[in-house]
């Protein structure tokens, strides 16, 4: 096998030794070997590194001869094992896909460059910026998450309330599909009829946040943006979720031009922080809204002036100038906080603005009764939405605290649900909750897709469709999750508390 | 001096952060040319944290003991890191533990034992250390001289390599041009002990340290200076620790000194006609903080003009010559070094210059390799010129 796939990609960029293939196994989270064994087989047989889409196309062409599941990875910077093989088989490593191209001016003003898959959001942002240009939205895990990462998931993060999800900024996608052809796919034009679903060739939605099951992005022609003429990072403290929830809808509702990024830490986030000597300039037990403003330096000052009006409105603080830009300045590290707790257990949901307060207010009463210290952060996405991570403590050298403690997640989705939250991504940890993420007919349109262009499901599977065994079907799911949830407050008891080392 | 239990258990309880996020792989030199995720900071962590927090031995393997030691210890994975983890003094401390497991790589244990028996890291004897200043017609170096001001710590690499010896030669003709009452430690000057650290052999540096520290103090200077970057680091944030007391006296590399004199107006620098960029040194830049002082003096220099490269300061790329990796991996080493004086060139500079001697030994070798028109100095080296024309 090596042979063959040395042969495609070149000695140095082929492997089947053990030790090199172990780390592709894994993610971002934890997760038991027990588990992990249990229901899947996340080991591959190869990694390769393809440089070119003519090499990906001869990879998937070899693998599909061979019978092989193929599983493509950029950063592995996401929690729900979306770039873990599930049934071993071939990783296609994007990492050496790698640079962008001129950038070129559209007849309708607007900048575009064509990146490769494997370029990491910062890279690309800090080599646009040495031209000029920025990008538009960015993930809040820019230095690992690669172009094609995340075009491949959600496709929140920071910038995507003026901008919209990446997806609006991708142009047109070079690819390879499952049967080893390579295309080029424009964006179709807005107010056009919707692709079909019974459509057998590869559609350009079909690689929009489809975690790499439908086709491989190799390249994308996106959008880009000058650097601003101006920016302001502005920091407010506030006493109550509501004032905040207020605040973060206010911000939401007003659309200035200059509103680039919203960022709501609650008081355990910051005193988690606190804890490890970072972000000591914010008041301890406040609520806090960084808010990033960016463009022309009239708009800016407009936007400035009128959120001082709000802030002071709704009884808060603006902290004095240079907090809010160190914040933004680190607004890249969050997992800071995994200084005081080290092993954190997450989950991650999109949410209307107006409901956050309610949510928050039901979250702290849910950590109460069950002795969590729940510890929540976010972003405004869109201007009614918002996507909030909220993490708890746990202990992964303690198999049986950190079995019962996964069971608490389920909790959260469903406090979110209950507000019209859904979980953001699905990869394979969430494939129980499909259910609550689409509608009946979008499951099938979604479905019907997957067959119509991996007929053969060798992208990827195990993710995003169908839940991949009957232990991941919801009803057995959270049946299990109900199950093990009933011993957390007795195991927390014994090992004193759910409140982290 | 930290027992080996401590330094394991300090390395437990970092692997315990990490988040495994992988901020750090993009920046790291050494992912960046081999390319497996082994080879990424956040996967050596993950395999630290099965051998010490979860106690599986047998996952100590060679390969594992091979990837700890390709690392040039340049601390960008530091600075990028989403959870504030100190890499560096990870990554030392499990070269510690290595070398306490016997798995060292054999050119480490050579290099370790050589420092030993003869207190420099070349295979000349220590008593050779002052040949380089036989050269000098116009300056003559004056050993161990009771009521100098200034010593000035050569460093192994600029004492016995000819690549480097350029770096000694300007550094003592613009001390002396500028009349500063200085002197050297000739053969008592031993290493360092910066090789040790690095190789997980930091035991053997209380002996150079006491010995250095003895022989600057014995000659009541005010200030000591150093033209080696790691030297510099060594002596202001490793021997404070070492021996835990003030050393009594001032600590500055070359560069802060020769702007304090630009500034003082004891030295006027001259005119050179050049394109002109700078390479922060990891020691000296990002593990040092010193940034500005080595830009302070370029820019003196009348007629140069300086430009920046895009990866400057604290988000500086590696030269490739540190962390001892030449000696464990060449060509990994100069894969990197290629990379950097590749950008340098990209600028549009034709003089590439730095602030420590082993930078300037790697990227020459790299622009050589290459054959790109690019000269690599010293910054010392680039001042001394422009006085010279």
């Amino acid at each position: 096998m090596e042979q063959a796939l040395q042969d495609i990609c070149g000695e140095k960029r082929a492997t089947t030794d053990p030790f090199e293939l172990a780390p592709y196994a894994k993610d971002v989270a934890y997760v038991p070997a027990i588990l992990v064994n249990l229901l899947t087989d996340s080991v591959p047989k190869a990694v390769v590194q393809p440089i070119s889409a003519e090499e990906i196309s001869r990879l998937i062409k070899w693998a599909k001869q061979a019978k092989l599941p193929v599983t493509v990875r950029g950063g592995g910077s996401t929690a729900y094992f979306n770039s873990v093989p599930m049934k071993s088989g071939l990783v296609i490593d994007t990492n050496r896909l790698q640079g962008f191209s001129d950038i070129e001016l559209s007849p309708e003003n607007n900048k575009t460059v064509w990146v490769k898959a494997g370029m990491t959001w910062k890279d690309l942002d800090d080599g646009l910026r040495q031209q000029g240009c920025a990008v538009c939205s960015c993930p809040s895990s820019a230095p690992s998450a690669t172009i094609g990462g995340w075009v491949s998931m959600g496709g929140l993060g920071i910038g995507s309330v003026p901008y919209g999800s990446v997806h609006d900024q991708v142009m047109a996608i070079r690819g390879v599909t499952a049967s080893g052809d390579i295309v080029e796919l424009a964006q179709p034009v807005k107010g056009d009829a919707q692709q079909s679903a019974e459509a057998l060739t590869l559609q350009f939605n079909d690689l929009m946040g489809t975690e790499g099951t439908r086709g491989i992005i190799v390249e994308v022609k996106l959008l880009v943006r000058d650097v601003p003429e101006q920016e302001a990072h502005l920091l407010a403290a506030f006493n109550t979720a509501t004032d905040t929830g207020a605040m973060m809808s206010w911000l939401g509702g007003e659309h200035f031009t200059a509103l680039y990024n919203v960022h709501f830490s609650s008081p355990e986030f910051i005193a988690t922080l606190q804890q490890a000597a970072c972000a000591l300039e914010i008041p301890p037990g406040k609520y806090s809204l960084e808010i990033d403003l960016e463009g022309k330096r009239d708009d800016v000052e407009q936007a400035v002036a009128n959120i001082e009006k709000q802030v002071e409105l709704l009884r808060g603080t603006l902290l004095q100038d240079g907090v809010g830009a160190e914040e933004w300045a680190d607004r890249f590290k969050s997992l800071r906080l995994e200084q005081t707790l080290p092993s954190l257990l997450a989950a991650e949901m999109t949410l209307p603005v107006s409901k956050f307060a309610a949510f928050y207010e039901k979250l702290r009463q849910l950590g109460q009764k069950t002795d969590t210290l729940c510890i929540t952060y976010a972003h405004l996405v869109t201007p009614e939405t918002a996507l909030v991570m909220v993490l708890y403590p746990s202990d992964e050298l303690n198999l049986i605290r950190y079995i019962v403690d996964l069971s608490f997640t389920s909790n959260l989705y469903k406090l979110g649900q209950s507000l019209g939250g859904k979980p953001y991504v699905i990869g394979f940890w969430n494939t129980p909750y499909l259910g609550k993420i689409y509608d009946k007919a979008e499951r099938e349109r979604r479905l019907q897709r997957k067959q119509a262009v991996d007929p053969q499901a060798m992208l990827n599977p195990g993710k995003g469709y169908n839940p991949p065994n009957i232990i991941l079907n919801s009803y057995v799911f959270g049946f299990g999750m109900i199950m093990i949830g009933l011993f957390r407050p007795l195991v927390l008891k014994i090992l004193k508390g759910g409140k982290g080392r | 001096m930290k027992t080996i239990e401590q330094i394991r258990e300090e390395i437990a309880r970092t692997s315990y952060i990490c988040g495994t996020c992988g901020s750090c792989r993009s920046v790291c030199p050494v992912y960046r040319e081999i390319g497996w995720e082994s080879s990424a900071p956040r996967a050596k962590i993950a395999l630290a944290k099965e051998v010490f927090l979860k106690k599986k031995e047998n996952k100590a393997t060679e390969q594992y003991a091979q990837r700890l030691q390709e690392c040039t210890l340049c601390g960008k994975c530091a600075e990028i890191c989403a959870a504030g983890i100190k890499t560096r003094e990870l990554w030392l401390n499990l070269r510690e533990d290595l070398k306490a497991r016997g798995m060292e790589h054999p050119n480490l244990t050579q290099m370790a034992l050589q420092i030993k028996t003869s207190h420099n890291i070349s295979t000349f004897p220590n008593e050779d250390r002052l040949d380089w200043a036989e050269d000098l017609d116009d300056v003559e170096v004056e050993v161990s001289k009771a009521g100098s001001e200034v010593a000035y710590f050569v460093g192994c690499v600029s004492s016995f390599y000819p690549m480097s010896v350029g770096i000694s030669e300007s550094i003592v003709s613009l001390l002396d041009r500028a009349d500063v009452n200085y002197t050297v430690l000739g053969s008592e000057e031993w290493c360092c002990g910066f090789p040790l650290i690095a190789s997980g052999n930091s035991q053997q540096v209380l002996e150079l340290a006491q010995h250095n520290v003895e022989k600057v103090r014995a000659l009541g200077v005010k200030t000591l200076i150093t033209g080696c970057a790691s030297c510099y680091h060594t002596w202001t944030h490793e021997y404070p620790t070492i021996l835990g007391e003030d050393l009594g006296f001032e600590v500055l590399h070359a560069t802060q000194y020769m702007a304090r004199l630009i500034r003082t107006k004891q030295l006027v620098p001259g005119n050179l006609e050049e394109t002109v960029t700078y390479h922060d040194p990891c020691d000296l830049g990002r593990n040092s903080g010193i940034y500005d002082e080595p830009r302070e003096i370029l820019q003196a220099i009348e007629g140069l003009s300086f430009v920046e490269m895009p990866h400057r300061r604290e988000m500086a790329d590696c030269c490739g010559g540190g962390g001892n990796l030449a000696a464990v991996d060449k060509d990994l080493s100069q894969a990197i070094a290629v990379k950097r004086v590749q950008e340098a060139v990209g600028t549009g500079a034709t003089i590439l210059t730095s602030a420590c001697q082993q930078c300037i030994q790697t990227l020459q070798m790299a622009a050589r390799q290459e054959k790109l028109p690019l000269e690599v100095l010293d910054v010392t080296e680039l001042l001394w010129r422009s006085l010279e024309e």
